[in-house]
């Protein structure tokens, strides 16, 4: 399989400019400027690309949404908010090659027409920040950025923006709150992004990833891309692997890759010769899978998607037979009790009772009525009664674990203590 | 205690306010650069803020607390923040606290007497694949063992 | 104009319309906390929830534009489990304080309750504590507890009165509304936070604690603070005023009012209301009975008075039927008149663009309809041994003139005395405006009636009804026998107020020309 994200990171300083060029790195900028934004549109459509980021939407799709006679300023943002449990990805990317987030928000912002892109950073991830704030001085002096790059009459500033801990501006228009100056509050849509975004014009927010599939896809063509991986899902993922297995770590795999050949091939199967128990694949977001589906699933959209679940942002953990699927819910609901935003009446209110009642059935105090309830609180925070979709992103995996392990449940139950001791 | 940022910093700000379209977008990058020149976010500095961006101290306080990383109060000068989400969880993270607790005879969320440590337990860091971790202040410290954590400790004054 | 469907209903909306505005509108019934008509929309309590047809997730229908065939379902199975579930999230936290809350008896999350749930507690876990009985500033006491972060009083700071005092701090389920440390809350317009805080989280700090809001009865009033009459609604129990608060009309006040207007109901209750007729004997002030005290008037005023003027000094702070009554009694009963009229005026006096005008004259521009003049202080005002009926209050310096005046007999109707007033020789004691019917003109030249809440305290007589029995005595008898003949006869006297009657000028007032 060829890869495309990773390709360079075992190269020693391909952060470096110099280094990064030799192999390829701002290659497609002279192409691109020989094409109109349009164009580049239309290629980025022909890929099939679709958002890394966690929603997988039509990457090309959401460029073109921009409306045709807009005179207002058009921004790019990279979310590179990177906070959802088990991904870790994005940092990967901008740790080994920073150049090419860089080259690829260049293409994004030209093909849009923005001419000042931020990075939205994390403000955990301070040694990412650092080698992009390298990366970017090194881009400027070259001429990639700035005014009239390479000639092109094209300007574009780039600045970094970093976030101060808060999972919630990773959603796209709490990204804007957050970049604007305030709270991270999600915004009612429509008004969509593309349409008033930051500052009320029209906006485009890509994951990480998503913009590093740029450059390879001007390169060698939307077309080439597409033969990636599957029907709906084209390209390669970057998956976050962690969790009881023998290699975690960040892996670039073609989409489709079945999920049993990625532990055992890839990952080094389960630690300590244990067997699975459970495979989060893409994120605490949505449901888990036992090891019946997850090995009868593969990563990529429509296949997840299919087995109840989702390929998110990639982020695959994997839990042994030993694991205590009650206490794991337990510090699953415990993130979202601590995440969310607050705006809203049931997330605010669900989140922190969510938690209350599964670290009390953990803690062996749970009541048999504790489970419908469970289910009926998260009925009552999702499809569209919130103001974003934090809330179904709190309630999947609770449904999810409530389905599939449901007798680990009962059990901690009648037994008034965990049954793993 | 009123604050003002230094020269360097004030320069640092005025850089900030050109790269966005309205001044209250330089927020959150200078309550971090308050927070790098005096180590938290006092209420004079809140109000120092809110007179650059011509905002009220009420702007500035509403969006300073909603974020984890700024400290709204003094605490010890080496900020340990364990991970204690899902994935870390799975390798050990609650060891990691409860030894950290144990080592530094605090309680998550508290400072050592002496002000050298500080406590804290957050949710996940994107270090998932070397876990357990933890970060102190900008840095992470990765695939921890209690020989490592000791290590680590000692080299921090 | 769209048409649009709820529930069974079609009806015919403007375009630009939401759907709860429409639902108003027509009389529907759609829950919200929210949703305020002169804030913008926050969309964050969810109450509001509605299904449409077609469309498989609910929208909020504060937020929600109506369009041409839109069908709204407000009824329908999901939508009562969607309002239960909003309603049995807030009440997981929120504190069962109805006991001890103020709010209680007008609380939006009682009446939601009671009307869209009834459901018992499901929660056995503790509840998130936050800091109660917080004060916010000098007039509104927060219970953080309560507060279901609705954000209007966030975002009546923000809209309203400019000043972004309050914010939302923290987040999640911890997050509390509060001011800048150290700041407090002070903007002219504070205690309008309290009238549309849907909770008890929000208390006046004046009012807490002191009446339970079921005893209270309520008057449809006008405020007499400054020229604006902004409309209120005058909340009293037992001859006591407990409370205002606004009173909508878009015209004047829409539905806000200042704090300062708004705790100037302290002067219904004050100690220094006089109740008795006061005689001067001796130098000094006694309680005299009503007939002794309008007895030496009349052994003043009756028979021929030759030269001597009978003055009246009419005030601004008057209601119209107070003024007119003397003016007319005095014109009707006496060859020889003059009128003068005192305003208050106030140094360095509060105002903004917006509710507070630096008049503080209630019925500024009700004695220029009768051409009466204010005090210019001129040296030659006040007539030398004239009669001088007074109503309301004088400066001090408009005090020593009168003296000096050398009058013949000083009568002076008035409701508070907080001075020694020997400058007077008979004090008869007026109810306030509360305690009768009146109109006032304020500085739109609004006419405006503010109704009677309770009878006259102690023995205070209307000014109608004082001077209908002296000119009867005189015999030169008046024609009205209550405030609303007094606007009568007014009514009848003035080309501007020609035609207009309590009923005409209604609860919302009438612009005179």
């Amino acid at each position: 399989m060829e890869l495309i994200l990773s390709k360079n990171w075992h190269v020693p300083d391909q952060r470096k400019l110099s280094v990064a060029e030799k192999n390829g790195a701002y290659s497609s900028l002279k192409k691109i400027f020989g094409m109109t934004p349009l164009q580049v549109i239309e290629e980025v459509k022909a890929s099939g690309l679709r958002g890394r980021g966690g929603a997988g939407f039509a990457t090309g799709m959401k460029w073109g949404f921009i409306p045709k006679d807009n005179k207002k300023p058009v921004y790019l943002i990279n979310n590179f908010d990177e906070s959802e449990p088990g991904t870790f990805k994005d940092r990967m990317i901008a740790e080994k090659d920073p150049h090419m987030i860089i080259e690829g928000m260049i293409i994004a912002s030209y093909a849009i027409g923005a001419h000042t892109s931020y990075i939205y950073i994390r403000g955990e991830y301070h040694r990412p920040w650092e080698i992009l704030e390298e990366a970017l001085k090194e881009a400027y002096a070259k001429g990639y950025l700035g005014k009239n790059i390479l000639g092109s009459g094209f300007d574009l500033d780039i600045f970094q923006h970093r976030g101060a801990g808060a999972y919630i501006c990773g959603e796209e228009t709490a990204l804007l709150s957050s970049l604007e100056g305030g709270r991270g509050y999600p915004r009612i849509k429509p008004p969509f992004p593309a349409i008033a975004g930051a500052w009320a014009c029209p906006t485009i927010v890509n994951n990480v990833e998503t913009l590093s599939n740029i450059p390879y896809i001007i390169n060698n063509g939307g077309a080439a891309f597409k033969k990636i991986g599957t029907e709906k899902s084209a390209g390669t993922k970057l998956m976050s692997a962690s969790g009881h297995i023998n290699k975690p770590g960040v892996y670039e795999v073609e989409m489709g890759l079945p999920i049993r050949t990625f532990i055992e091939e890839h990952l080094g199967g389960v630690w300590k010769g244990r067997k699975v128990k459970g495979v989060v694949p893409g994120g605490s977001s949505f449901a888990p899978l036992t090891n019946d589906e997850a090995m009868r699933t593969n990563l990529d959209f429509e296949s997840c998607a299919a087995a109840g679940t989702s390929l998110g942002s990639g982020g695959f953990y994997v839990m042994d037979d030993t694991t205590c699927m009650v206490r794991l819910l337990q510090f699953t609901t415990k993130f979202y009790a601590h995440e969310s935003c607050g705006q809203c009446t049931p997330c605010r209110e669900g989140s922190g009772w969510i938690f209350k009642i599964a670290r009390r059935i953990e803690s062996g105090n749970g009541r048999e009525r504790d489970l419908n309830l469970l289910e009926d609180v998260c009925s009552n925070v999702v499809n569209g009664r919130t103001i974003c979709v934090f809330a179904d992103a709190m309630a999947m995996p609770v449904q999810g674990f409530l389905k599939k392990f449901r007798n680990e449940f009962e059990e901690h139950i009648r037994l008034g203590k965990c049954p793993h001791g | 205690m009123s604050f003002e940022f230094t020269t360097e910093n004030k320069k640092k700000f005025e850089d900030f306010l050109r790269r966005y379209p309205q001044k209250k977008a330089a927020l959150l990058p200078s309550l971090w650069l308050v927070q790098e020149q005096q180590g938290w976010i006092s209420p004079e500095s809140m109000e120092y803020l809110a007179g650059l961006l011509d905002l009220t101290p009420a702007h500035i306080f509403e969006t300073a607390t909603f974020y984890t990383m700024y400290n709204m109060k003094p605490i010890g000068k080496h900020h340990i923040q364990v991970c204690n989400s899902i994935c870390c969880c799975l390798r050990g993270s609650e060891g990691v606290v409860q030894y950290l607790k144990k080592k530094l005879g605090v309680n998550v969320g508290e400072s050592t007497a002496d002000k050298r440590f500080h406590l804290s337990a957050v949710e996940c860091l994107g270090s998932c694949g070397t876990a357990p971790m933890m970060q102190i202040n900008d840095d992470y410290y990765e695939d921890l063992t209690e020989e490592k954590i000791d290590q680590i400790l000692e080299k921090l004054k | 104009m769209v048409k649009i469907k709820i529930d069974d209903k079609e009806i015919d909306v403007p375009q630009g319309t939401t759907v709860l505005q429409a639902a108003k509108a027509n009389k529907i019934d759609i829950p919200y906390f929210c949703y305020h008509s002169k804030l913008s929309i926050a969309g964050n309590c969810r109450m509001c929830l509605v299904q449409i047809k077609g469309q498989n997730k609910p929208v909020i229908s504060c937020r929600e534009q109506v369009r041409e065939g839109l069908e709204v379902d407000t009824k329908s199975p999901e939508v009562k489990k969607m309002q239960k579930g909003v309603l049995e999230f807030i009440l997981v936290n929120h504190p069962l304080d109805c006991p001890i809350c103020d709010q209680s008896g007008e609380c939006v999350l009682q009446d939601n309750y009671f009307k869209y749930s009834k459901s018992s507690s499901r929660l056995e876990d503790q509840k998130i504590h936050k800091p109660k009985d917080k004060p916010l500033g000098p007039l509104v006491t927060l219970d953080d507890e309560r507060c279901i972060v609705c954000t209007r009083c966030i975002r009546f700071c923000d809209e309203i009165a400019k000043t972004h005092e309050l914010c939302v701090t923290q987040r999640g389920g911890h997050s509390e509304v509060t001011t800048f440390p150290g700041k407090a809350l002070k903007n002219p317009y504070s205690l309008c936070t309290v009238d549309i805080c849907p909770v008890g989280a929000l208390t006046s700090t004046d009012f807490r604690f002191k009446k339970r809001v079921w005893f209270l009865k309520t008057a449809k009033s006008v405020c007499t603070h400054c020229a604006t009459g902004c409309n209120i609604k005058m909340d009293w129990d037992d001859a006591s005023v407990y409370r205002y608060r606004p009173r909508e009309n878009e015209a004047v006040n829409q539905c806000w009012m200042c704090d300062e207007g708004r705790l100037s109901y302290k002067s219904i209750n004050d100690a220094t209301r006089v109740l008795d007729p006061l005689m001067k004997k001796e130098g000094k002030l006694q309680k005299v009975e009503w007939n002794e005290a309008l007895q030496k008037v009349l052994s003043v005023c009756g028979g021929s008075l030759g030269d001597v003027k009978v003055v009246g000094v009419l005030s601004a702070q008057s209601t119209c039927e107070e003024n007119f009554a003397l003016y007319h009694f005095i014109k009707n009963g006496f060859k020889n008149s003059k009128f003068l009229a005192t305003k208050k005026e106030v140094k360095n006096s509060s105002h903004d663009n917006f509710l507070i005008d630096a008049d503080k004259n209630p019925n500024t521009n009700f004695l220029p309809l009768i051409s009466v003049g204010h005090l210019s202080g001129a040296a030659d005002e006040f007539p030398t041994g004239g009669i001088y009926f007074v109503l309301d209050h004088l400066t001090e310096a408009q005090k020593e003139k009168i003296i000096a005046a050398n009058p013949r007999l000083v009568v002076w109707m008035t409701s508070n005395l907080s001075e020694s007033g020997t400058w007077a020789d008979v004090i008869l004691p007026k109810p306030t405006f509360a305690e009768q019917d009146g109109t006032f003109i304020n500085r739109q030249k609004r006419i405006q009636k503010a109704d009677k809440a309770f009878e006259p305290k102690g023995h205070a007589k209307p000014v109608w009804e004082t001077l209908a029995e002296l000119a009867q005595r005189l015999d030169k008898p008046v024609s009205w026998n209550s405030a609303e003949t007094v606007f009568k006869t007014l009514a009848e006297s003035v080309s501007a107020l020609k035609d207009l009657s309590y009923l005409k000028i209604g609860d919302q007032g009438v612009m005179v020309s």
